[in-house]
């Protein structure tokens, strides 16, 4: 169930193709299984890879014993990091932020083994059976190092992971502001808790794979990636094996799934190429579900100690947190380690009006799948801490948890607001989200209900999350600081061909968020045709001179910008050709649904006849003007700053007193991404987004034992909500102007999963409001729930437990 | 994740199968549904050298009634079971049971002499299998047995059926009439394996209980019932106290062990909330047994 419950004015004053629920085009394809993934790529010769992978946490590799997979049906040869090193350099993730370390990461293991699940060995095959035959027969002897697997106990540095860092603390940062100490003594109360937040796995539904392919005629590489990041992978491609970019392409056809977990480099994309060239037979991996759960990056890991002062009248005025963030073994390319546990100090403060704040964060390495970015990067963490302490808060003040709420967000007056943390909101409704998710959400009648059922026994609770994030973030601030990438730009080139067709290439990648068509509506609406007339490109390194692909909730407006501007040039550009046609002056043409004409008469020519006369049809148009004109135009934008996002989520729960099942009973969502382009996809986003949210505020886990085996290797252990799991929820969308980026539109892919996992925690809490029970850890699982209601029960003396 | 090259044959009765069994020993495994071998298999955690399909072995589903029993067919589907008027009537327990199995299309794959044979102790069937005091059968090449639903199950993923036995049949003795039954079960997700569950029976006669049983899953090696909390109950009237005290029996009758997803302490105390309601609901569900 979902609701528009404001309409942007240009909606009303213009119901366009942006803002029109079009279905998505991709649908058909991809609901019916027509849609094309790199595994479904059959390719002649192609030859397939088996891994054998680390059993160990920490160990200094011996001998390799390979002979007998070398001697194993149908294998081509067997594989270890010495042959990949001769032709590709290691994977060294830079930054020129202070106190960071770069870690390299060997395609191969070299040396030594950091993680379960490592690729050491690669055994390649005629098809996969056979390679994961002799892969069984490859013995491997590792010796033992000291475990690093406790990031509190990895600090102290007792065993390094990465000898040549000399710590294990691979980043390092503080944000200050404000004199926090002095605010705090003299608060007059002070809430404060230990927060822990447990690794996740993004678990997108295609796995990972690559296949690559090597012509040796052209001495050209070609890598078919389910990736977000096709043209980044281009550019870091080229460097490690120090081919030229034209001669490296790398597509991203149908991909299943991301969530972050694909917009990195990966060993495995490094492992392919090189073997496709060295093998010249073209090269393909396909990752299993073990593998993607196992040597996929990881997210969300992090132990956050924070406390919130405040006013008697319910005022913030000091936040102090220290975060520490497992980050695993390596550090990721190109976000490095410090891209997760960073953001979480950066947007501790939240959308609140807070002066005082010190956030301290440090970036500790352990024997882990690498941590990188996962739907909402560290901002599902801050926002889960933040909240709780705003409940906590209101709790111990006696306070609605609305209204200390509405009392200390930003309002609307006060911006552009610059937050604690230094982060500037332009301008976002946060009061409006509030008010409009507890309208929607009936809260007052809905805290009645619940007295009564508390009355009755049962544990129901309400819980209200708020966040602001950053979005469509441009070149000034980037959305990997220090990173000698840029993510501030994308480019767009749109070109009507001979017959009148439009299309319009990017080197965004969409996988799953319906980019196609939602560009294809921004093109069409800016260049004046109808939406099934443009095609659209993406997910092609070839498409664009550059791009770095799909992340951090920037297509929409990077890419969208990019749309808006190279439409306007070329709609320019048709008008003017279309003039000596029309025999009328420029601004008396119009171009509406593919026909362009001249006002107030009924004299039009369709585009089909415009690309006629324009390539075909030499004397209609002067020569000067064929040539100084093009129906192609190509344009990049730069949004420089990016813009804010801001939502409420409001959560109802219920917990079983008994079995201590949590069920998630009502959800609302009150959020405000900007000029909205497709309400249907946008509601689409906040459901997934929340879904991914409730499994980790209830479900997903990745366990390791204090060994460091990962025992969470299938979706047996690996516990992602089911449809059946996630409720019914309501979707408000607020549309206030952007005044910062083209189109005034925002990101939002990401939002759901950043307010989710704190309106559950603090709804479950809220639930358990009459014990002492502190809900601060997450996943909230049964048996947590168990624990945690018991050992408040025992405190309180009136155990109802055996056990 | 692929399984190691294996022969295929197909047999099309219980001879052929027994036969191919002795010939092949413990290298081979029967396949029918194939929905927790075949998995297996892709992580390599069985291999065996032969696979033999009995899929074709006729008749391929039957659910009858006879002689105070409904006899099943070893390769009947959990769906078929599950969608049976004839269960549904005389042993509505084991339709409820049969809605907490995995998902429907596992359902439709999965049979029910794999589901014993597999015999995950965190399984609906094997449970029901036991608290219905089912006997199961078995055939070898020349001989065929019937094994007791108590002496099946003899570990986590471990029978009484040998290398070279596949089972045939289950048969439920019919319940007393007017049985009234329940079913409870916990887990994480819909479809999941349960943390624990408690099935049970109860009849009754002049508002006393005549006989009860429980039987709980996901609470140990295999499903077990729970004798003590079964004593405790028979011949009371289900009163508070006397639930109480049964829950207090299953949970001190059982020994779960931690793993992944719940503590031995979380699970005993399921056990006895889960037997609670189910006892709980069978006895609102009894009739008196006179009528």
């Amino acid at each position: 169930m979902s609701g528009i419950a404001t309409a942007g004015a240009a909606d009303v004053a213009r119901p366009g193709i942006v803002g029109a629920r079009v279905q998505r085009r991709e649908d058909p394809r991809l609901l019916t299984g027509r849609g094309t993934y790199v595994d479904d790529r059959k390719v002649d010769g192609a030859v397939h890879i088996a891994f054998c992978r680390s059993d160990r946490a920490h160990a200094r590799i011996g001998r390799i014993d390979a002979a007998g997979a070398r001697q194993a049906p149908g294998v081509l040869g067997v594989f270890t990091a010495g042959d990949i090193d001769a032709v590709a350099r290691p994977i060294r993730a830079t930054s020129n932020m202070p106190d960071y370390r770069a870690t390299e990461l060997e395609p191969l293991a070299r040396g030594k083994v950091r993680y379960v699940g490592e690729p050491v060995v690669a055994v390649v095959a005629e098809n996969r059976y056979l390679a994961e035959d002799a892969a069984g027969l490859v013995s491997v002897d590792y010796d033992p190092l000291p475990e690093v697997t406790d990031p509190e106990a990895a600090l102290e540095d007792r065993a390094l992971l990465h000898e040549s860092a000399g710590t294990n603390v691979i980043a390092a940062r503080e944000f200050a502001r404000g004199d926090v100490d002095g605010a705090m003594a003299g608060a007059a109360i002070v809430v404060e808790d230990r927060f822990r937040i447990r690794r996740k796995t993004p678990s997108a539904i295609e796995n990972r794979s690559c296949l690559a392919e090597f012509e040796a005629g052209r001495q050209a590489l070609t890598l078919h990636a389910s990736t977000q990041v096709p043209g980044l992978l281009r550019d870091a491609l080229a460097e490690i094996f120090d081919l030229p970019g034209r001669r490296l392409r790398v597509v991203a056809p149908d991909v299943g799934g991301g969530f972050g977990a694909k917009a990195s480099l990966y060993p495995e994309e490094v492992v392919v190429c090189a073997l496709a060239m060295r093998l010249g037979r073209p090269v393909k991996w396909t990752s299993d579900r073990m593998e993607d759960l196992t040597a996929t990056s990881q997210a969300f890991d992090e132990i956050v100690r924070a406390r919130l002062a405040l006013e008697p009248d319910g005022r913030f005025v000091a936040l102090d947190a220290d975060v520490i963030g497992d980050v695993g073994a390596y550090s990721i390319y190109p976000w490095t380690a410090s891209l997760e546990p960073v953001q979480v100090v950066s947007f501790l403060p939240g959308p609140y009006r807070l002066q005082n704040y010190r956030g301290r964060v440090r970036a500790v390495a352990t024997s882990k799948a690498p941590m990188g970015p996962y739907r909402g990067v560290g901002r599902p963490i801050s926002t889960f801490v933040m909240e709780r302490l705003v409940d906590m808060a209101a709790k111990k003040l006696a306070m609605d948890p609305a209204e200390l709420r509405a009392r200390n967000l930003v309002r609307d007056d006060e911006f552009p607001y610059k937050s604690g943390s230094g982060i500037v909101w332009d301008r976002s409704g946060f009061q409006d989200c509030l008010r409009s998710a507890l309208d929607r959400f009936g809260y007052a009648q809905r805290r009645t209900e619940q007295a009564a059922a508390r009355n009755e026994g049962r544990l129901v609770g309400i819980g209200i999350a708020s966040y602001a994030e950053l979005t469509g973030i441009g070149s000034r601030i980037s959305a990997a600081p220090g990173m000698p990438i840029n993510t501030g730009t994308e480019r767009a080139t749109i070109e009507i061909d001979s017959t009148g067709g439009v299309t319009a290439a990017f080197g965004i990648a969409s996988h799953g968020q319906g980019l196609e068509t939602t560009l294809a509506q921004i093109v069409a609406e800016e260049l004046g045709v109808r939406v099934e007339d443009v095609e659209i490109i993406h997910g092609d390194s070839a498409a664009v001179a550059h791009s770095t692909g799909t992340y951090a909730s920037r297509s929409t407006v990077l890419a969208g910008g990019a749309a808006t501007l190279s439409a306007r040039a070329l709609r320019k550009q048709a008008i003017e050709a279309a003039s000596y046609l029309l025999e009328a002056a420029e601004a008396d043409i119009e171009m509406r649904g593919g026909v362009i004409s001249v006002a107030g008469t009924d004299s039009s020519i369709t585009l089909r006849e415009l690309a006629r006369a324009f390539y075909t049809e030499m004397r209609r148009i002067p020569k000067e003007a064929r040539e100084s004109l093009e129906l192609s135009a190509s344009a990049t934008y730069d949004p420089f700053f990016g813009t804010t996002t801001g939502a409420t989520h409001v959560a109802e729960v219920e917990v079983d007193p008994q079995t201590f099942g949590v069920t998630v009973r009502n959800y609302v969502v009150a959020e405000d991404c900007g000029r909205i382009v497709n309400p249907m996809i946008v509601d689409g986003q906040v459901h997934g987004g929340v879904a991914q949210g409730i499994g980790a505020a209830l479900y997903e886990e990745v366990v390791h034992d204090e060994s460091g085996q990962i025992l969470t290797g299938s979706f047996v252990d690996y516990v992602v909500p089911s449809a059946a799991e996630i409720p019914d929820m309501a979707v408000i969308h607020l549309e206030t102007e952007s005044p910062s980026t083209l189109g005034g539109y925002r990101g939002m892919g990401e939002g759901g999963t950043i307010g989710a996992p704190a309106a559950i925690a603090n709804a479950v809490a809220d639930a358990l409001s009459g014990l002492d029970a502190r809900v601060n850890e997450l996943p909230i699982t049964p048996d947590r729930l168990f624990r945690l209601i018991r050992d408040a029960e025992q405190r309180k003396g009136e155990s109802r437990y055996e056990a | 994740m692929k399984p190691p090259a294996f022969e295929y044959v197909v047999a099309e009765t219980v001879e052929e199968a027994t036969a191919r069994l002795a010939e092949y020993g413990d290298d081979a495994r029967p396949i029918a549904g194939g929905q927790s071998l075949v998995p297996m298999m892709n992580f390599r955690l069985v291999s065996p050298a032969v696979l033999i399909d009995i899929r074709k072995i006729a008749p391929p589903d039957t659910i009858e009634e006879a002689d105070g029993h409904v006899r099943i067919g070893a390769l009947t589907r959990h769906r078929a079971l599950e969608t049976s008027p004839l269960i549904a009537d005389r042993f509505p327990v084991v339709t409820a049971a049969m809605k907490h199995v995995a998902h429907l299309a596992i359902r439709n794959r999965g049979t029910i002499g794999g589901s014993l044979c597999h015999a995950d102790p965190a399984a609906e069937l094997p449970a029901i299998a036991v608290l219905l005091d089912a006997r199961i059968s078995v055939a070898r090449q020349g001989g065929e047995r019937t094994i007791e639903a108590r002496d099946f199950f003899e570990g986590a993923l471990w029978t009484a059926v040998g290398d070279d036995e596949i089972v045939t049949r289950i048969d439920l003795p019919l319940l007393p009439p007017g049985a009234g039954w329940g079913f409870h079960e916990f887990a994480r997700r819909h479809g999941d394996f349960g943390l624990a569950g408690a099935a049970a029976t109860v009849t009754k006669s002049a508002g006393r209980a005549t006989e009860v049983r429980i039987a709980l899953l996901g609470v140990g090696e295999t499903p077990v019932r729970a004798h003590a909390a079964e004593a405790l109950l028979t011949g009371s009237d289900f009163g508070p106290d006397a639930v109480a005290a049964a829950a207090v029996a299953v949970r001190d009758g059982i020994d779960p062990t931690d793993d992944l997803h719940a503590s031995a302490d979380y699970r005993r105390h399921l056990a006895g909330v889960l037997a609670e309601r189910a006892l709980a609901d069978a006895w609102g569900r009894a009739g008196n047994g006179a009528s």
